[in-house]
């Protein structure tokens, strides 16, 4: 292992392959920051022009990309309240409200911080326990999936504000609009009506663009006055003081390593990814917490739990694909088709023939990480600056952004339709207090959650087998503890309201 | 003569105002929450014609008719709820409705704008529609002395014009193209 690990950082080290990492970090954060952009478009992007590069440079690359887009998404997630990715959805819950206070360079800080010790300790993880995590993750079968996705459906009780009716209606309608379109397993179009516009279903970017951003948008100019005088989105003293802010972020160790933790182990599991990872770190967040009540309203808990869940999404999902040759999320999928035009097999055996190249992407994450922490810093004060442009700029901008990224998506004219619908549709349920983190997260969840279930029918008419395997078993014992305890904290804030 | 300072003092047409707002809020609950439990209802019967398969127990309807069924038993829930609030308040005052779209004028403006953006890109191609529609945008949302106007106008050939250039030339990524080009 000692020589593979020089012998990748060799080759890592040289001055073509790190003036191109540090390009990729920059394209990583800027294409992240832009709401549509995803980084599975910026890597698919960066892709063919890692044809000419060596192997190890080219995905060392496209890895500085990918650590990269899971920074970026805060800047946007922060200052304008949309999700640059769908990674950074639950950033906007508590970075956006600080931003909005007057913080907004805190915010950001918090966020760089989170994000560079998230990366690190997956990185860290990947290192150290890639063959032993993967082993747990190829043991997941559909009822385990199934199982998994019914855990990560009880992050909804954290999302659904005052209204746990409205709450549960926002996720289960974001669990239906995800079955328009083709069956999953067989194909069949269902409630299309015949319309081109629904044949290919409610793209999850379409939706979380439009969710988001479309509806953020129209009320950031609901006060015309405001508007017509030029006011800027987050009129404040945009201090960085991103020493205090390391400060800060340290102080919440058990929240960092245990947010980076549950980002490592969903990325691990393929399939899932950095959009339920943040999710899911923050509501653990929010249930260990003491003060609970301040989630959502601008705590840096909150920031640090998304942002250090996120970016650990990107070791975790190194472990299947190095390990047994399984991607662990449709970036890692890209990753292999760089290795494979290459001429380098992916497999179980990636890390026996090719050790250099393997050890040399475990420290292309960890140098990617202190890059993406450099570069942020850096450039931060810059980023700041959209604080001072006006509305009047900002909203027709990003709404031109976010018209190019739903259709640059899929090249489909009838995606930016769909935008403009769920766009409308976003803003009316916001406007009648309904939350709306919780259909994106239907959104993201319900295709696999039927999926899975179906296959798990299909290979076995059993039942009792979600409850006699150990680990679905014990992922849905989680998921009513989950729910209980959401149950119990609900019933203890209510005096307080009363009171209040 | 009150005993409260006068900051507590609530106006009786304050108090009117909140009522009106919480009735015509209750009032669009019911409209909105009504209108998905029709649709749900429709798509839950239609969902029934949807095959089944031989291989599966569950066929491709069965995930979606389960979550349509909670999802009307949750809004006739909601609606229960807002009904309570609609009958606990007292009648709005007239001219409400025109008030608050009136306040939200901005908001709809450029939602229209938005509309028309959409519907223009495959017409006239993305370069010309987001030139249009951004120079439209900024104007509408307040862009008037001279200075700002020529800023709008670099805006906006910036991101009409510079971004097509970006993504077709750069990225291989062919926007829309309108008859013009």
């Amino acid at each position: 292992m000692t020589e593979a690990l020089l012998s990748g950082m060799d080759q890592l080290f040289t001055l073509s392959t790190m003036i191109t990492m540090l390009l990729g970090v920059v394209a990583g954060v800027i294409a992240s920051a832009i709401p549509g952009f995803t980084i599975t478009m910026a890597i698919v992007l960066t892709l063919p022009l890692t044809f000419t590069m060596d192997p190890l440079q080219g995905v060392a690359t496209m890895l500085a990309v990918y650590v990269g887009g899971y920074s970026g998404g805060l800047i946007s997630a922060a200052l304008l309240g949309i999700p640059g990715t769908p990674s950074s959805v639950a950033t906007t819950f508590d970075a956006f409200p600080m931003a909005r206070s007057g913080q907004p360079g805190r915010a950001l800080a918090l966020g760089i911080w989170a994000s560079f010790f998230g990366a690190l300790v997956s990185a860290i993880i990947l290192i150290i326990a890639a063959p032993p995590l993967a082993m747990i993750a190829v043991k997941l079968g559909a009822w385990e999936y199934f199982s998994l996705i019914v855990f990560a459906m009880t992050v909804v009780a954290s999302l659904v504000g005052k209204s746990m009716l409205k709450g549960l209606m926002t996720g289960l309608l974001g669990l239906f609009i995800a079955t328009v379109g083709a069956d999953p397993m067989m194909g069949v179009a269902r409630f299309t009506f015949d319309i081109d516009l629904l044949a290919n279903g409610f793209p999850f970017l379409v939706v979380l663009i439009g969710i988001f951003a479309v509806s953020q948008l129209l009320q950031e100019v609901e006060d015309a006055e405001q508007t017509q005088h030029g006011k800027q989105l987050i009129p404040a003293n945009v201090a960085f003081k991103p020493l205090d802010a390391l400060r800060e972020t340290l102080s919440y160790p058990v929240n960092l390593i245990r947010s980076s933790l549950v980002g490592v182990f969903i990325g691990a599991v393929p399939g899932a990814g950095g959009s339920i990872a943040n999710l899911l770190a923050y509501d653990q967040a929010k249930r260990a917490s003491k003060t609970p009540e301040k989630f959502g309203t601008g705590t840096p808990e909150g920031v640090i739990a998304s942002e250090s869940g996120n970016s650990a999404t990107s070791g975790g999902g190194l472990i299947p694909m190095i390990a047994l040759g399984i991607p662990g999320s449709a970036v890692d999928a890209v990753l292999m088709a760089s290795l494979m035009v290459h001429g380098i097999g992916i497999g179980p055996r990636l890390i026996l023939d090719h050790g250099d190249l393997v050890y040399g992407m475990f420290m292309a994450m960890l140098l990617a990480a202190f890059m993406v922490l450099v570069v942020c810093l850096f450039s931060m004060r810059f980023f700041l600056r959209v604080t001072d442009v006006p509305r009047s700029v900002i909203v027709p901008v990003v709404l031109v952004c976010c018209v190019v990224g739903a259709f640059a998506l899929n090249n489909r004219v009838t995606d930016i339709y769909l935008l403009l619908g769920v766009g409308i549709f976003g803003y009316i349920l916001s406007k009648l207090d309904y939350p709306l983190a919780p259909l994106v997260l239907g959104v993201i969840l319900g295709p696999i959650a039927e999926t899975n279930l179906r296959r798990a029918l299909m290979t076995d008419e059993n039942w009792m087998l979600f409850f006699t395997r150990p680990i679905s078993l014990t992922l849905l014992i989680l998921a009513v503890v989950s729910v209980a305890f959401a149950i119990r904290q609900r019933l203890r804030q209510r005096p307080s309201e009363k009171t209040a | 003569m009150s005993s409260q300072a006068p900051s507590e003092q609530t106006r009786s047409s304050d108090r009117v105002a909140d009522s009106d707002t919480r009735r015509a809020n209750a009032l669009a609950h019911l409209v909105l929450n009504g209108a998905l439990v029709v649709l749900f209802a429709t798509l839950f019967v239609r969902a029934g014609a949807l095959p089944s398969s031989m291989w599966e127990p569950l066929g491709a309807g069965s995930f979606p008719r389960l979550v349509l069924a909670v999802l009307i038993v949750i809004n006739l829930g909601i609606m229960a709820q807002e009904w309570r609030h609609y009958r606990s308040h007292t009648a709005t005052a007239p001219g409400l409705i025109r008030r608050w779209l009136w306040r939200h004028r901005l908001a709809f403006g450029v939602l229209a704008l938005f509309a028309l953006y959409i519907v223009g890109v495959p017409a006239l191609g993305f370069r010309l529609a987001s030139l249009l529609f951004l120079i439209l945008a900024q104007l509408a949302l307040g862009v008037r002395r001279p200075r700002s106007l020529a800023i709008a106008a670099v805006i906006a050939v910036t991101f009409s014009f510079g971004l097509d250039w970006l993504f077709r030339d750069v990225f291989i990524i062919s926007l829309p193209r309108g008859p013009l080009s």
